[in-house]
């Protein structure tokens, strides 16, 4: 009963992280994907505490590893999901948001932590460097799209699927080179496959919770209060710290340039009669629901006005722009109001910075606060 | 010189903005790499040698795994061999070109290949064999192994294929309308016809393995997308329902896990910049009459409590860290999978069109994006600059030649950062 242990750590591990890199040398020790495997589920919230109580080695604990996985599969698209991930490409593809990017980090490199203590000049100089690997990423990637154009208008009217209309890159590639081919045929087939079988796994599913419905009563009952290790604190508190701070500075800016306005308003309206009440209240009501639209912007599960997700790219010369499809003038405008967005915000920090520095330096005597021209 | 732990935190942020960017190159050199291959002249594959015309053919058509013609296609593979042994015979009776008419007379289009001098035939043969190929779309490969033994001088041409490819010339003109492929022996440059995607692109068919693959799998995807509201589906949800309600019975377990702190953390993020941008529209307004100024001032008021909301519920969400320990282990985290992204409600699983008209346009759109990641990260990085560094411009002691050296560099690195950086002016490649 116990011989799946192994096994079910390995499974969770995979189906807990995003596929790595292809590299097998990168996959942990089994003792080290138990403990990724417990810590990710406890972070995702994991009820039961025996998990936390298991051993590392795989020697026993197969039906609560069970619990886990069937946990994992009952909350949300699990299989879609991790199907989706290694989903065979066909076209070439571009995210119209950068989600995806921020969300999965790449393998973290390895690194010689140096304790030591940094001369500023060298933050500098990284900084400098990251501005440069910007601009070359920036230029390659339009060399890139002037490529993909050429790829997409040499072949219009190859495809046989006509919505689609002309050939991606993929394919392109699959007629140049027919061992690749070969090869892009039998992914896709075999993922077919698993589509399949991830079909054949719906129509069947309840037959599988009923079981574990019994799994789950056949439990012992968990006497003992689980047991929490110290924690020591990572990045992830250190991004709370940052916002709160954040909005104790808007909120104080707020209340400041808010206590002066209504002083003043109040001082204007004081004389008049009750007669404006009416139009008062209406103010009031058109604001309320202005500020509920923008709270929608970032409440949960609303607002996702943006586009998300990779796209296939599809070249349409204006004029055959009749099917479905995200068109790139709609994409392109709502970037252009998230980058303005962003610039502001960008601009106001370094103000900030600006107005600070010269304060402090300011506060001295002796002092003059020189800037350089352009600032 | 900085602090330790300062450095520490600083060095690491830094680093992995720049492991990112380098992460990102990788990949679109990558891709570049594949792009201008496929630009380039398609080299003949490497085929055994039993291919008796390797070339232009067997490039545009992958072959499928091994399969036995069917016998209709054996009959059309012998009826174009007639034809074409025919058409060797008038040849040697004529000596114009055939006309400029796209009707599927093969005989007209082979007029042209046995005529010719060794440079040109590579083009005509891989025209006959395209062009059998034009006029039978579901028929994948078959016609590019015609079989050699009827013709003996289309594989001395295609021999001739192999030397002239050689040299790897462009054809000096690109035929206007490329399904126009007649031309004039005389008309064609002594430079060999090689295979271009921006010539002969058009021509291309995708294998029928292949269509059909695909096509299967854009259903599969569709029916694994599609929402069926079953009898069965709704037994399953109720027991999916029922399972995680008896699994966490009995465990007074905090509400938040990690992962919920840490999207809660992000949306009030978003939050905060999107007050921060919509109390400046306002204070930069200019109300014309009373009422605006009255609506203006209350949206600042409202805004003010929104904040206080949301400071509120994040120094819960502090509250809850601390207590129930909920940040991750020391070991490390995996990365979960995004939840913002990757749709809502109803999450379609393969992927969506994005339709653009013209190179320009994909080129805007494409930098746009770059341009809002990057501006994203150096937000990012001036937050944490700003942090780290500001207080250390104010609490260090001795005000002497280092200090200013210090000034001067915080002030270079939060100050100046040039927002125009990396707008491109679009090169045309």
């Amino acid at each position: 009963m116990n011989f799946h242990a192994p096994a079910l750590w390995r499974l969770l591990f995979h189906v807990l992280s995003p596929r790595p890199a292809d590299d097998a040398a990168a996959l942990p020790a089994p003792e080290a994907q138990a403990r990724l495997v417990k810590s990710a589920l406890r972070s995702q919230g994991y009820p039961r505490p025996a998990l936390v109580q298991l051993p590392e080695d795989g020697s026993q604990g197969s039906r609560e590893l069970l619990l886990a996985l069937s946990w994992l599969l009952a909350r949300g698209p699990l299989l879609e999901r991790l199907l989706a991930q290694i989903r065979v490409r066909l076209g070439d593809e571009m995210p119209v948001c950068e989600c995806e990017v921020l969300a999965s980090p790449g393998p973290p490199a390895p690194r010689v932590e140096a304790d030591g203590c940094v001369d500023i000049r060298h933050l500098q100089w990284l900084m400098g460097k990251l501005r440069f690997g910007w601009r070359n990423l920036i230029t390659s990637q339009q060399e890139h799209c002037a490529l993909l154009g050429k790829v997409h208008s040499y072949t219009r009217g190859c495809h046989s699927d006509r919505s689609l209309g002309h050939l991606s890159v993929t394919e392109a590639e699959l007629l140049r080179d027919p061992e690749g081919g070969r090869q892009l045929l039998r992914r896709l087939e075999s993922e077919n496959a698993r589509l399949e079988a991830a079909l054949e796994w719906r129509r069947r599913e309840l037959v599988f919770w009923q079981w574990m419905d019994t799994v789950l009563d056949a439990c012992p009952p968990e006497a003992s209060q689980p047991t929490f290790l110290p924690r020591i604190p990572e990045r992830g508190a250190g991004e709370l710290e940052l916002v709160a701070r954040e909005l104790q500075a808007l909120q104080e800016e707020l209340q400041a340039v808010v206590e002066t306005r209504r002083a003043a308003w109040e001082a204007r309206v004081g004389g008049w009669g009750p007669g404006w009440k009416a139009t008062q209240r209406a103010s009031e009501e058109a604001v309320r629901q202005e500020l509920t639209a923008l709270q929608r912007a970032w409440e949960r599960g609303g607002g996702l006005a943006q586009p998300h997700g990779p796209h296939r790219l599809v070249r349409s010369e204006a004029g055959t722009l009749g099917g479905p499809g995200l068109r790139a003038t709609e994409v392109i405008k709502a970037l252009r109001s998230q980058e303005a967005c962003l610039e502001a915000a960008l601009r106001q920090l370094q103000g900030q910075c600006r107005q600070e520095l010269a304060r402090l330096v300011g506060a001295l005597p002796g002092f003059i606060w020189i800037l350089p021209p352009g600032c | 010189m900085l602090p330790a732990g300062c450095s520490r935190r600083l060095l690491a942020e830094l680093r992995d903005a720049l492991d990112a960017c380098a992460e990102r190159q990788r990949q679109l050199e990558r891709s570049l790499r594949v792009s201008r291959r496929l630009l380039r002249v398609w080299e003949p594959a490497e085929t055994p040698a039993l291919e008796p015309t390797p070339g232009p053919d067997t490039n545009e058509e992958a072959r499928p795994p091994a399969r036995t013609p069917s016998p209709q296609d054996l009959k059309e593979l012998e009826l174009l061999t007639q034809a074409l042994e025919k058409a060797v015979r008038v040849r040697k009776g004529l000596s114009k070109a055939g006309g400029r008419d796209e009707a599927p007379s093969r005989k007209s289009r082979s007029i042209v290949s046995p005529a010719t001098t060794a440079s040109v035939p590579p083009r005509a043969s891989g025209q006959a064999g395209r062009r059998a190929s034009e006029t039978k779309p579901p028929r994948g490969v078959r016609q590019t192994t015609v079989p050699a033994k009827g013709l003996p001088e289309l594989r001395l041409l295609s021999v001739g294929d192999q030397t002239c490819k050689a040299r790897g010339a462009q054809a000096a003109k690109p035929e206007p309308g490329l399904r126009d492929q007649q031309m004039a022996p005389s008309a064609a440059p002594q430079a060999p016809e090689a295979f271009t995607l921006k010539q002969k692109g058009i021509l291309l068919r995708l294998p029928m393995a292949f269509r059909k693959a695909a096509s299967q799998n854009s259903r599969l995807w569709a029916q694994l997308s599609s929402t069926e509201t079953g009898d069965s589906m709704d037994a399953t949800t109720t027991a999916k329902t029922q399972f995680l309600r008896k699994m966490q019975s009995g465990w007074p377990s905090s509400r938040l896990c990690a992962a919920e702190v840490e999207a809660e953390v992000g949306r009030l993020r978003k939050a905060c910049s999107l007050l921060r941008q919509r109390m400046g529209e306002e204070l930069t307004a200019d109300p014309v009459d009373w009422m605006q100024e009255y609506h203006c001032l209350l949206t600042l008021e409202g805004l003010q409590a929104i904040a206080g909301q949301c400071l509120h519920r994040l120094q819960e969400l502090r509250a809850a860290v601390m207590e129930h320990q909920l940040a991750p282990w020391p070991e490390g985290r995996l990365p979960s999978a995004p939840s913002s992204c990757g749709g809502g409600a109803d999450s379609i699983w393969s992927p969506q069109l994005l339709l653009y008209s013209s190179t320009q346009e994909l080129q805007t759109l494409a930098s746009l994006r770059l341009r809002v990641a990057m501006l994203d990260e150096q937000i990012h990085l001036e937050k944490v600059l700003m942090a780290e560094l500001l207080p250390l411009v104010s609490t260090q002691e001795p005000l002497g030649p280092p200090w200013l050296a210090l000034c001067r560099a915080v002030h270079s690195l939060l100050c100046e950062g040039d927002l125009k950086a990396a707008r491109v002016t679009l090169k045309l490649f």
